[in-house]
């Protein structure tokens, strides 16, 4: 059942002439006419629509301050970044494949025609042990050996150029030592009967 | 112009570029050895012999600070050496000239102590491949007691059976094993043991 009454109704959807009314049924149509005409001046915007007209009458201020404060502001403006499903998915996967593909000892990731070289000695006491040879035109200070847990075994890894080199340990920065586990010598050539021991890197490629 | 400049300039200065490893051993090799291993990598620069090994070896001995009169010395050797391996290249790859790898690669075959018959053999057998390690396995077989012969048997056998670089080393890795595998096994025996598993020798353990 309807509040307004039938007449009123009639006249609002113009189905009969206001003037006809009652009095008191005039007053209120006159009133309804008016509130209408309030209501179509208004133009109907959502939320959203109002917030960002908002904004954009009151534009932010502007930036102030030189382009290192800047920088740091926009640093710091939270950004908002759309990607879709597939991409992530595969963003996914390729950091998966960077953090669990294995790489060789050490991280070492070796070249086509270079192969990893592991140097293990055992030198008790020793303060320092570096490896000197072919590969680094015997300069000291290029290959240092670690003990981390003080058991006297010392070792590193290298990446080197696949082939034959020769090499010494250097002990404490004085005594040269060949390798004791390298199963190859030869001599050195100046007389005194010393050895360098001899490794043989097989390019990575060809390792099994 | 401009272009004709330049050219004339780059081949004025190509033999201070290709003349040695001078600027790599100024300050490290010592002054009173200097002006003989100049001469000495001179004359291999003069013969088309390689000049790395005579470099490396200045910079070996200027590192373990080996007195001058021996440090020309081993260079010299050094020199020698090569001279003797361009020889056994030269007969064993006729017909071109010795590549400086080769000649490299036998030089310090020698060094280790293979004997000249033994490297120009396997030499013969693959005369374009590069020849360090079915020489370095052949140096191992002998450290290890075998017979020079009956290793360089064994290396030709597995290279006719396809075995190629690394993989000529892990025969020598191979009949090694055998021989310490105890049991009375001679080094015939090992190596007859090897030959019969061929091309099948195990790989060598990851680094």
């Amino acid at each position: 059942m309807s509040p307004i009454d039938p007449r009123l109704h009639e006249a609002l959807d113009g189905e009969r002439d206001p003037g006809e009314l009652p009095a008191d049924l005039r007053e209120a149509y006159a009133r309804l006419i008016s509130a209408t005409h309030l209501v179509s001046g208004t133009p109907r915007l959502s939320v959203a629509a109002r917030v960002m007209t908002e904004i954009r009458q009151n534009p932010a201020p502007a930036q102030t301050g030189g382009p290192l404060r800047r920088s740091i502001r926009w640093l710091g403006r939270p950004v908002t970044v759309r990607l879709r499903p597939a991409w992530t998915l595969a963003l996914a996967a390729g950091l998966a494949a960077i953090l669990l593909l294995p790489l060789g000892p050490g991280g070492l990731t070796p070249g086509v025609t270079e192969g990893v070289a592991k140097f293990v000695g055992h030198f008790p006491g020793a303060r320092s042990v570096e490896v000197v040879g072919s590969f680094n035109d015997w300069s000291r200070g290029a290959l240092a050996l670690n003990d981390d847990d003080h058991d006297g075994i010392w070792h590193a890894d290298a990446v080197l150029p696949a082939g034959q080199h020769e090499y010494m340990f250097v002990v404490d920065g004085e005594r040269w030592v060949p390798d004791p586990l390298a199963g190859r010598y030869v001599d050195d050539g100046f007389g005194d009967g010393q050895q360098n021991s001899v490794l043989i890197v097989r390019p990575a490629a060809a390792q099994p | 112009m401009m272009v004709r400049l330049a050219l004339v300039l780059g081949l004025a200065a190509a033999p201070l570029v290709a003349q040695n490893g001078n600027t790599r051993l100024a300050g490290r090799v010592p002054p009173a050895a200097l002006p003989a291993i100049d001469s000495i990598i001179a004359t291999a620069v003069a013969e088309s012999l390689p000049t790395e090994p005579l470099v490396q070896k200045a910079l070996e001995g200027s590192a373990k600070h080996v007195p001058a009169d021996r440090l020309v010395n081993g260079v010299r050797r050094g020199l020698l050496q090569l001279r003797a391996a361009r020889v056994i290249v030269a007969r064993a790859v006729p017909g071109q000239a010795p590549p400086e790898g080769h000649v490299a690669a036998v030089s310090a075959a020698l060094a280790r102590g293979l004997p000249a018959p033994i490297v120009e053999r396997l030499l013969t057998v693959a005369p374009n491949e590069p020849p360090g390690p079915a020489l370095h396995a052949a140096a191992d077989l002998i450290a290890h007691r075998f017979d020079p012969d009956s290793a360089a048997d064994l290396l030709v056998d597995a290279h006719n059976k396809g075995l190629r670089d690394g993989r000529l080393l892990d025969v020598a890795v191979a009949a090694d094993h055998e021989l310490q595998r105890g049991g009375g096994r001679t080094p015939s025996e090992a190596l007859a043991h090897v030959r019969a598993m061929l091309p099948n020798v195990p790989l060598p353990k990851r680094p």
